[in-house]
């Protein structure tokens, strides 16, 4: 699956956060990650709406770029339409808001549970299906759940999307979705120090020999795939209700899911701390070149996902685990 | 490796989905309609045999010019292991070739020779396709050399990724361009009457010349050493190494004749319909869904998938209330069930990861 051979990643095992400098290095990345969530805790109080939405957009992808990379980086199985579960999520939330009155922290359970649900039912079948034919499929089934909410005016109002009342809701959709993305951010870090992130990570490598050495693959791969389902549905629901109006097309948009795969990647698919570096990286990027050059931001963005792959396939962690400045694991 | 691809599943586990499916095709339509019952009632007015005739005419012309693009694309997944997500982008690179050229090289004088009458019309699209298919095979094998050379046999995240961000370039160039208006080139109308049936003439143009160039990609393949080749690097990239196959030529002149076909899809589409800048989107989905139901590397497969679905498709956007947008989803279902039931196509393909 990635360029590492099999030793190296296969070496650390029995202490996965081995290596150089464990300790001091526990010490600073705990030292950083509490000051980062510090400084996104007071963030509101420090400046203007418009970058508070900045940050909310940004923690929206964070959750995003993480959930995915539980299934395609830390399983090997790449969903190319991952951005089906964040529409369920965001169709839940507007749905019982904007028609049943519920109170939209109440919608979000739901609005992460539906996605799993989903993530089992098309799961089951489609995790048999291996390499190309898994991304094609989840790519598919997007596109057959936006044409569904397209269709199926009588549920989701069709072409002309769904609006729900208007309030102000900056403030408690700014620390709900910081509230997910650290829960999200966690749940990666427990998943990855765990046996269970182990056997994930043995599935990617080899999935026949992790399945002859007993591992009960298929269960592996369902349980990943529902958990890589669960937050983008609810931060789906949290936006809906930020921008209080949704519509299929920039729903189950397929660029989001690009988005989360590119941001991943720049970060280094396969580690905890890969996806976020990745989106604060690049949708920052992505925001000031929309702002300065719009007409030439999805021309630039397509050219910069070409060279990333080409060139940094293994992200910013991969960098930095080649000058050993981070520590080298299973799954960092 | 000879691993099979997917693992046997139960038999009442197709059972369960196959019933989910259909349940949940049928709430969509029930709740779409006024009725089921008199929505059958009306489909027995208007489906006389004729009408019927008449669609399923429709659908095998437009699935011949699926069956090209399809085509390209199945060659280039069936040879490279490539996803090529960029496939529909190219095709609209063809259309706005067809565009630039009727609309800004051709003097006006001759514009009449492409609207006169049918055989002009089929001898004009012929000496189109001569000068804008070397081009954009040139073009494939640039994208080839460039981007894609280094990433086959990779996994399979990096070729998609990379076409998406070709296709993301591409499709925002020429909106800067060319805007993203419709655009349309004027080209020979009126209908074809046979018998009860009456078709289109850019429809027809579109299927000869899709029929000649199908073919014409079938013989080179079946019948020469290059394509011989092609094929024996499809089969198994190794041992065509071992055999003195240039295994890197073989990948870029089947990029190129992939994205040569897009084109002809795109030149093809042109004379039929408005296009825009993002028309490859409502193409790329189909297309994938067509080399599942044919087999991935199965020339065949395209070309009876494309018929397929095209007949699929004109059956159920005619006799379904709301069927036009309802023919997308044909497509996606179609697509998934298949790889679920049959991932080898229905003619079978190559299988073996």
């Amino acid at each position: 699956m990635s360029n590492r051979t099999l030793q190296d990643s296969v070496r650390p095992a029995a202490l996965p956060l081995g290596g150089k400098l464990p300790a001091r290095q526990r010490t600073l990345q705990l030292a950083a990650m509490g000051g980062a969530l510090l400084l996104l805790l007071l963030w509101p109080a420090m400046t203007n709406i418009y970058r508070i939405s900045f940050v909310f957009f940004l923690l929206q992808y964070v959750v995003l770029a993480s959930s995915w990379n539980i299934i395609s980086g830390f399983t090997g199985y790449v969903s190319f339409g991952h951005v089906a579960f964040f529409g369920i999520g965001s169709y839940t939330t507007a749905i019982l808001v904007a028609k049943h009155g519920w109170p939209w922290y109440l919608t979000l359970p739901l609005a992460g549970l539906l996605p799993v649900a989903w993530a089992a039912f098309i799961g089951y079948p489609c995790l048999r299906l291996k390499g190309p034919y898994f991304a094609i499929s989840m790519m598919g089934l997007n596109e057959a759940l936006r044409v569904v909410a397209l269709v199926w005016e009588s549920l989701t109002g069709g072409g002309f999307g769904i609006t729900m009342p208007n309030v102000e809701n900056s403030l408690e959709t700014y620390y709900a979705g910081l509230a997910v993305a650290a829960l999200t951010v966690a749940m990666c870090y427990a998943i990855a120090h765990s046996r269970f992130g182990l056997r994930l990570a043995a599935i990617r490598e080899d999935e026949t020999a992790a399945e002859a050495m007993g591992i009960n693959t298929t269960a592996h791969k369902m349980y990943a795939f529902m958990l890589s389902a669960f937050w983008p549905g609810v931060i789906g629901g949290i936006v809906a209700y930020k921008l209080l109006y949704i519509e299929p097309d920039s729903t189950f948009f397929i660029i989001i899911t690009v988005n989360m795969i590119t941001m991943a990647m720049l970060g280094g698919k396969g580690t905890v701390l890969g996806p976020v570096i990745g989106t604060a990286i690049l949708y920052t990027a992505q925001e000031l070149v929309w702002w300065h050059l719009p007409w030439l931001h999805l021309i630039a963005y397509g050219a910069f996902i070409i060279l990333i792959v080409l060139f940094m396939p293994r992200g910013i962690m991969g960098f930095l685990i080649d000058r050993g400045w981070v520590a080298k694991g299973v799954i960092q | 490796m000879t691993r099979s691809m997917v693992e046997r599943t139960p038999g009442w586990v197709y059972a369960l989905y196959l019933a989910i499916a259909l349940a949940g095709l049928g709430v969509p339509l029930s709740l779409a309609g006024e009725g089921f019952v008199r929505w059958l009632a009306q489909t027995r007015s208007i489906a006389t045999f004729d009408v019927t005739l008449q669609v399923l005419a429709g659908g095998i012309l437009q699935g011949g010019l699926y069956a090209v693009i399809a085509m390209g694309l199945t060659m280039i997944f069936g040879v490279m292991r490539i996803i090529n997500v960029a496939h529909g982008e190219f095709l609209m690179m063809g259309a706005y070739a067809a565009f630039i050229f009727f609309m800004w090289l051709l003097p006006r004088e001759l514009h009449s020779l492409f609207t006169l009458n049918i055989g002009m019309a089929i001898l004009g699209v012929g000496v189109f396709l001569l000068l804008c298919l070397p081009l954009m095979f040139l073009f494939g094998m640039g994208v080839q050399r460039l981007v894609l050379n280094p990433v086959v046999g990779g996994p399979e995240l990096t070729p998609l990724l990379i076409t998406f961000g070709l296709s993301l370039i591409l499709i925002n160039a020429s909106i800067s361009i060319f805007s993203s208006d419709f655009r349309a080139i004027p080209y020979l109308s009126g209908a074809l009457v046979v018998g009860p049936l009456a078709l289109g003439y850019p429809q027809v143009v579109s299927f000869i010349v899709s029929a000649a160039i199908t073919g014409s990609v079938f013989a080179f393949l079946k019948f020469s050493r290059l394509g011989k080749a092609v094929r024996a690097t499809a089969q198994n990239a190794e041992v065509a190494l071992v055999c003195g196959i240039n295994v890197e030529r073989i990948y870029l002149y089947t990029f190129g004749l992939g994205a040569a076909l897009a084109a002809t899809g795109g030149v093809l589409t042109s004379i039929q319909l408005p296009f825009f800048p993002e028309i490859g989107a409502i193409y790329i989905l189909r297309s994938f869904a067509i080399i599942i139901l044919g087999g991935r590397g199965n020339y065949l497969g395209a070309l009876v998938g494309g018929i397929i679905l095209g007949v699929i498709e004109g059956l159920i956007s005619f006799f379904i209330p709301m069927g036009s947008r309802l023919q997308e989803l044909a497509a996606y279902t179609l697509m998934v069930l298949l790889l679920l039931v049959r991932p080898r196509g229905l003619l079978g393909g190559i299988a073996d990861e």
